[in-house]
């Protein structure tokens, strides 16, 4: 079976997307939150 | 993109970027925390702000007091 050959992290094809699925909007909503925070500080005091 | 996660370990990966996030958080905050203009705490310091919204100089500023 394909899934069960490991790679160099030790992942298989399946987890590796798991991860990287989850990991994706992780940082989408991380970006999203900074986005905001950038926004209200510049609505605070803009810096250029 | 997924493949990245063949050749890192998630484990090592997750924690080395949440570490990384963390410090330039805490340098970004402490380097805003130092300035007059984005001090959150205190606000800015009054000699400064007295030069930044007057047209002359500092030291004329403060000799006018």
């Amino acid at each position: 079976m394909i899934d069960d050959k490991r790679s160099l992290s030790g992942l298989t094809e399946t987890e590796a997307r798991q991860f990287h699925k989850i990991f994706m909007t992780s940082f989408f909503v991380f970006t999203l939150i900074a986005v905001v925070a950038h926004i209200l500080v510049w609505q605070w005091r803009p810096w250029l | 993109m997924w493949r990245i996660w063949m050749l890192f370990d998630p484990r090592r990966a997750l924690v080395a970027l949440f570490v990384f996030l963390f410090v330039l958080a805490l340098v970004i905050h402490f380097i805003l925390l130092s300035t007059d203009r984005f001090n959150w705490l205190k606000g800015p310091h009054p000699a400064a702000a007295a030069a930044q919204t007057s047209s002359l100089p500092a030291t004329v500023a403060s000799n006018s007091k």
